[in-house]
């Protein structure tokens, strides 16, 4: 069935999506807004579990609190909540998507917000597919919702302030993490000024990330600077972690290795953001491998250029991961942007109610590049893999298998037909950016010059009971 | 499950193909899909020069978007409803060729020393109602005429036989000598003992123009210099192997080849324990559907997708992928909770006769073309047919008159 009833739909409802959704709705717009999960908050507002020790509520609080102010704002007559459905094509105006009970739901709205939000960011070495190496949003997950800790002895590998953040929070909610390590040097002055220097707008980000580190402090979990993962090993599952001390390319450096025995090991290293639905649309993306990666191309509505006939907004991580205030403003600004294109408010209301969120979305950015610099990620996370690691894991192609191939191409989409790397359930998301650092290496190209695979539907794999059509008939060729 | 192949043979020399295209060749064939690459195995086989020139990279297009089935039944596009003798005739004479083909596919893998996935376990083709049973049979009769094997099966035999169908099928018949090969790996495999043998190969090499030579050229005795956008390269004889695009190369000697385009979909799935050893056809819809031996069901038929131009690819749509997916449930109930995973599109060029295009233009010496409609099936053979008429003494060689290039042309 078509649903024509929309003039907006939301594609994710996490910080992005429910600001777009519900600035659009209060000029009164009807807005469908869409998530693949049961609940709206996104990764970031996930329920917390029961039954863990939460020393500091206080501190847990303020986020929760936030999440369930902002899902509060869906609760709005002109609002129509999709959970549990999943987007799988776009076609033109056409949003189609699949909902296990309900099948197949299409719309046609007038306008239409991308928030697809990110995904870990998968980092290939020795081991990296033992049970047991775990990504931190995968962790989180368990730990928030599930109250299950993965492990005895979780080693926290990763970069950046999730880094930080997440393995504070581990240890707040019961999980064990006993160390934890930052590819990144130590801040330098001149980083740590720079950072100083676009604080204002930003002190709640500082004092959680000082609350963070006093977590660990508190309950002495060594944090060092300046190494990575190089290696997990263990029969069946980890048993042991390699970690090394890296040069200014996150290259390790021989001879500093140190081996820990560890149950579990956590991998945050950041995220890639989700962009098979705008590369679908034949958006248009730029590099920044401190934002993720491809970004899309979009002006500070976040409108972008695409095929589609409809105006489509990119919001949030999914198109270059900010964080999310920065993800809460983008959606208000598209969500006041749409609603002066669609004739419900007038373009100087438009410009004067969106001052406060450019502001913040200003702060928040130069808050955030600040940190990107001071944790920025090098190529050298794409050079641990060796010949015999498994770079796809779903079709189990070793680097060794995809090498020859590389050798004569640079296109993602010959390795994959020819090494199958890429072709498995995961649709390439973990194997992808790993094999076009490897055609970059030897072609001595940028990984931003290395194309995507042909972008191909469905974005998410689905059950064909789901979506077959015995209504569609074919062309006939001559028997009645 | 068969084993992964002992060695993925290398897709091709990278030191070489950066390298300079050399000043001349006897033959050059533009276009790498699976016409181009075994051409150039079977001619360097044979010791002759050849430099193959491909604007993208090796198979890109129909020959490693097609879904690697053989097709040797006669599938419903060839029939119409109340054939005459010479129709008749015409289908029998293609299923021989088909045969022959066959044949070929039986050696290839020791031929070129790899595993392609090659399999002959048969072909299924599924009829719902009564008056596709009656099409079924008229089909078979003449396969039978040919001399390819298949056998009609109902009822509980049917069932017996293949207990995986939907058990209200009104009939199928099967196919013993069907099969499929992994598309993906043909034409590179090809490419790479080509380059073996002494063959050239340069990707992301654009044709630009085909000049004819009055006179010899720079280079004496040669008839053609092909500009390209990575130089220009003067050879004796040229082959178009560029499969739905060949009529646009050819219109620049004054050639036209009246070609239909049409976009096909395919659609892959999620893994699942092996079961399915033979292709499922349907004689009244448009259905392909095989297991692969990496577990996934490859499921196409000829449902269209969207044309773009050159070089996006064709796009999928929507209703071709739960239409297509529907067909194939409705033959085997069984795959409803198997996850579809990815779809894609390749371009089907064709001819008015369905024949191939196969020789040398009398109107332009030198000048030859390879273009089959039935490509996967066809073109290894019809490489090696070309080939054999490249190699023999001047006005020695032979190919079947109704593959004459000069028949369509204006």
């Amino acid at each position: 069935m078509i649903d024509s009833q929309f003039d907006l739909v939301v594609i994710g409802g996490g910080p992005a999506g429910i600001a777009a959704t519900s600035t659009a709705a209060s000029f009164g717009l009807k807005v469908a807004i869409i998530d693949e999960r049961a609940t709206f908050g996104g990764q970031i507002f996930k329920r917390l579990g029961e039954g863990f020790a939460i020393q500091s509520p206080d501190d847990l609080g303020k986020d929760y609190a936030r999440g369930a102010r902002l899902i509060d704002e869906l609760d709005q007559p002109r609002i129509s909540k999709f959970t549990s459905t999943t987007v799988l094509t776009i076609e033109a105006n056409q949003i189609i998507t699949s909902h296990p009970v309900e099948g197949v739901r299409s719309f046609n709205p007038k306008a239409l917000v991308i928030a697809p939000g990110a995904y870990d960011r998968p980092v290939v070495f020795p081991g990296w597919t033992l049970p047991g190496v775990m990504t931190a949003g995968a962790v989180q997950t368990l730990v928030k919702t599930q109250q299950i800790s993965p492990g005895k002895r979780i080693f926290f590998a990763g970069s950046g302030p999730l880094a930080l953040a997440f393995s504070a929070q581990l240890i707040k909610y019961g999980a064990p993490v006993f160390k934890v390590i930052e590819s990144a040097p130590f801040p330098s002055p001149a980083k740590l000024l720079g950072l100083l220097s676009s604080v204002n707008g930003n002190w709640d980000l500082a004092g959680d990330a000082l609350r963070y580190r006093s977590t660990l402090l508190s309950k002495r979990v060594p944090f060092h600077y300046g190494r990575i993962i190089i290696k997990a090993e263990g029969s069946g599952r980890v048993e042991e972690v390699t970690h090394a001390r890296v040069d200014r390319d996150w290259n390790p450096i021989p001879g500093t290795e140190v081996v820990e025995s560890a149950d579990t090991l956590c991998l945050g290293y950041g995220f890639f953001p989700s962009h098979e639905l705008f590369r679908l649309l034949d958006c248009n993306f730029d590099y920044d491998e401190t934002r993720g990666g491809f970004t899309v191309a979009k002006d500070h509505w976040g409108l972008t250029e695409s095929s589609s006939p409809i105006p489509i907004y990119a919001v949030g991580d999914g198109t270059g991961v900010t964080g999310s205030y920065s993800a809460e403003a983008q959606g208000r600004l598209a969500g006041l942007h749409i609603a002066n294109h669609l004739g419900s408010l007038s373009t100087t209301e438009r410009d004067t109610q969106s001052k406060g969120f450019l502001k913040e979305l200003n702060q928040r950015n130069k808050f955030q590049r600040a940190i990107n610099k001071m944790f920025e990620v090098k190529q050298g996370i794409y050079q641990l893999a060796d010949a015999n690691t498994v770079i796809c894991r779903c079709e189990s192609v070793k680097a060794k298998e995809i090498d020859p191939v590389i050798d004569s191409t640079c296109d993602l989409s010959v390795v994959k037909s020819y090494s199958r790397a890429g072709m498995g359930l995961c649709q390439a998301r973990n194997c992808q950016r790993q094999i076009a650092a490897m055609i970059a290496k030897r072609h001595d190209r940028s990984i931003s010059e290395i194309n995507f695979q042909t972008p191909r539907m469905p974005v998410k794999p689905v059950e064909i009971g789901k979506i077959a059509d015995p209504s569609i008939r074919e062309e006939k060729y001559f028997i009645q | 499950m068969s084993e992964r192949a002992p060695f993925l043979v290398g897709y091709l020399d990278n030191e070489t193909n950066q390298s300079d295209l050399p000043p001349s060749s006897d033959v050059v064939i533009i276009g790498g899909g699976l016409l181009g690459t075994s051409l150039a195995y079977y001619l360097s086989k044979s010791g002759v020069e050849t430099v193959l020139i491909e604007r993208d990279d090796i198979n890109r297009e129909a020959s490693g978007t097609n879904a690697g089935s053989f097709h040797f039944q006669i599938a419903l596009h060839q029939l119409t409803p109340n054939m005459s003798e010479s129709e008749r005739r015409r289908l029998a004479d293609e299923v021989r060729l088909q045969v022959d083909a066959a044949s070929l596919w039986d050696e290839i893998e020791q031929e070129l020393d790899a595993d392609l996935g090659v399999h002959f376990d048969g072909g299924i083709m599924v009829a719902e109602s009564d008056d596709e049973m009656r099409v079924l049979k008229e089909k078979d009769a003449i396969e039978k005429e040919a001399g390819l094997e298949s056998h009609i099966l109902t009822g509980d035999e049917m069932r017996a036989f293949a207990p995986y169908l939907a058990p209200d099928l009104a009939g199928i018949s099967f196919c013993p000598r069907e099969g499929h090969a992994n598309s993906l790996l043909v034409g590179p495999t090809y490419a790479y003992r080509a380059w073996q043998n002494g063959a050239l190969f340069r990707t992301g090499c654009d044709v630009t123009r085909i000049e004819r030579v009055s006179g010899g050229g720079n280079l004496k005795g040669k008839r053609f210099r092909v500009i390209t956008s990575r130089g220009v390269i003067e050879c004796n004889r040229v082959v178009n192997a560029t499969g739905a695009w060949a009529a646009e190369l050819s219109a620049q000697l004054g050639l036209h080849i009246p070609l239909g385009l049409s976009g096909l979909h395919v659609n892959v799935t999620e893994p699942r324990e092996y079961f399915l050893k033979s292709m499922i056809q349907h004689i009244g819809r448009r259905l392909t559907l095989k297991q692969t031996h990496n577990n996934t069901f490859i499921i196409g038929g000829g449902w269209p997708s969207r044309e773009e131009k050159f070089p996006k690819r064709y796009s999928n749509t929507w209703s071709s992928t739960t239409g297509n997916l529907a067909v194939a449930l409705r033959v085997l109930p069984m795959l409803a909770d198997v996850k579809l995973l990815r779809t894609w599109s390749g371009v089907w060029a064709y001819t008015k006769d369905f024949k191939p295009i196969l020789g040398e233009s009398e109107k332009v010496p030198g000048y030859h073309i390879a273009m089959v409609p039935t490509g996967f099936t066809l073109g290894p053979m019809v490489a090696q047919m070309l080939s054999q008429y490249m190699t023999a003494a001047p006005g020695k060689g032979k190919l079947p008159t109704e593959f004459n290039i000069d028949r369509e042309v204006a």
